[in-house]
């Protein structure tokens, strides 16, 4: 791992895109995870529209949970009906469980070409995360990337 | 809860199987998969030391790399399924090590208190009340929404009392008896070591679990 945390005033400016998500998207919770820069362990780091502050005591490893399963395998996450229809047990998914959300949507975040983070966001409501969110996301985690670059 | 002697057998041993089964794959996989492992780690990082071509030795020693956050794996995948250090240094130890990692899981805060002086019990009766502490807690993650939860070990020279409380959102037990087969299984399982496990919650104003187990 070749980054490093970001400053004060970097901190500031990712919360800020992270509460712009949450804005443009009417979403009810974003949050951004990152690999340790010591090890392979998932934190997560920034959250907007968080019901508490159980985020940041979580760390998953890699391979595990939302986010570590997406920085693993590169690849976007989909969790809809939340704990009805998932594949394995709820409690594999700490996020879901601690800030009580139904879908949530994550995307890989990459520095130097490698994932090494993960945007997600969720609804608490039964309302489902369609295509054009998606896409949005998708979009955010780009600028967030190029902003995460000249941070760190 | 009463059993009747038959069913009490069966349960018994369908749970002990389980477990034994569960300490079997922990072991495997600890001292056989993760041995082999370490001697491969090993090899890598000597053919390493020993290629001159700099293409190659970089590939090598990221394989060393990834051989080890596989052992890594496998040692945290065994020390899940079944904990060493409750046998090895007893059930407090061993719960003190499960909070730390149940807190970095699931972000909920556990303060554990010890009154009285831990007394040696049997393997079969730790790993039972571990299980059923386990069980509480991932009810705690799962249903209650709280931040943080309190467990207390009282070791008086005839019983352990074991609670488990939190503030969260609480339940009816009345249903959620009917529905959970988790609360079932832990009143079951302190019922096989002549223990006992009182459920009481209030929608609202949150759970506490008593359990009980006589010491002799």
């Amino acid at each position: 791992m070749e980054y490093k945390e970001c400053s004060q005033a970097g901190n500031g400016q990712i919360d800020q895109a992270c509460e712009k998500v949450l804005s443009e998207l009417e979403c009810d919770f974003v949050g951004l995870a990152l690999q340790n820069t010591d090890g392979p362990d998932v934190r997560w780091h920034y959250a907007a529209g968080n019901s508490n502050e159980k985020y940041k005591r979580i760390t998953v490893r890699y391979g595990k949970g939302i986010a570590g399963k997406v920085i693993s395998t590169g690849r976007p996450m989909y969790l809809e009906n939340f704990p009805e229809d998932i594949s394995g047990k709820a409690l594999e998914y700490p996020i879901m469980l601690a800030e009580s959300l139904n879908f949530a949507y994550a995307v890989p975040i990459h520095f130097k070409g490698i994932p090494k983070g993960v945007l997600l966001i969720g609804n608490r409501t039964g309302q489902p995360i369609n295509e054009g969110e998606q896409s949005t996301v998708r979009s955010a985690a780009r600028r967030l990337e190029e902003k995460l670059s000249s941070l760190i | 809860m009463e059993t009747q002697p038959a069913k009490n057998n069966i349960s018994s041993y369908i749970i002990q199987s389980q477990e034994e089964e569960i300490k079997r794959i922990a072991l495997e996989l600890h001292e056989g998969v993760g041995q082999t492992l370490y001697s491969l780690y090993t090899g890598m990082q000597f053919i390493e030391a020993a290629v001159n071509l700099p293409d190659l030795k970089g590939y090598v020693g990221d394989m060393g790399q990834m051989l080890e956050k596989t052992i890594q794996e496998i040692r945290l995948l065994a020390v899940e399924l079944h904990p060493p250090t409750l046998a090895t240094l007893g059930l407090l130890p061993a719960m003190k090590s499960y909070l730390k990692l149940y807190t970095s899981t699931y972000g909920i805060t556990v303060d554990l208190q010890n009154e009285g002086v831990e007394v040696q019990i049997s393997e079969r009766e730790s790993i039972t009340l571990f299980r059923v502490c386990q069980e509480a807690l991932a009810n705690i993650a799962r249903y209650a929404d709280t931040m943080s939860a309190s467990i207390l070990f009282h070791w008086e020279p005839s019983q352990l009392l074991i609670s488990i409380k939190d503030q969260g959102e609480g339940f009816d037990v009345d249903t959620a008896m009917k529905k959970s087969t988790g609360l079932a299984a832990m009143i079951e399982r302190m019922c096989l070591i002549n223990g006992t496990c009182k459920i009481n919650s209030k929608i609202g104003e949150g759970t506490s679990i008593e359990i009980t187990l006589p010491l002799y």
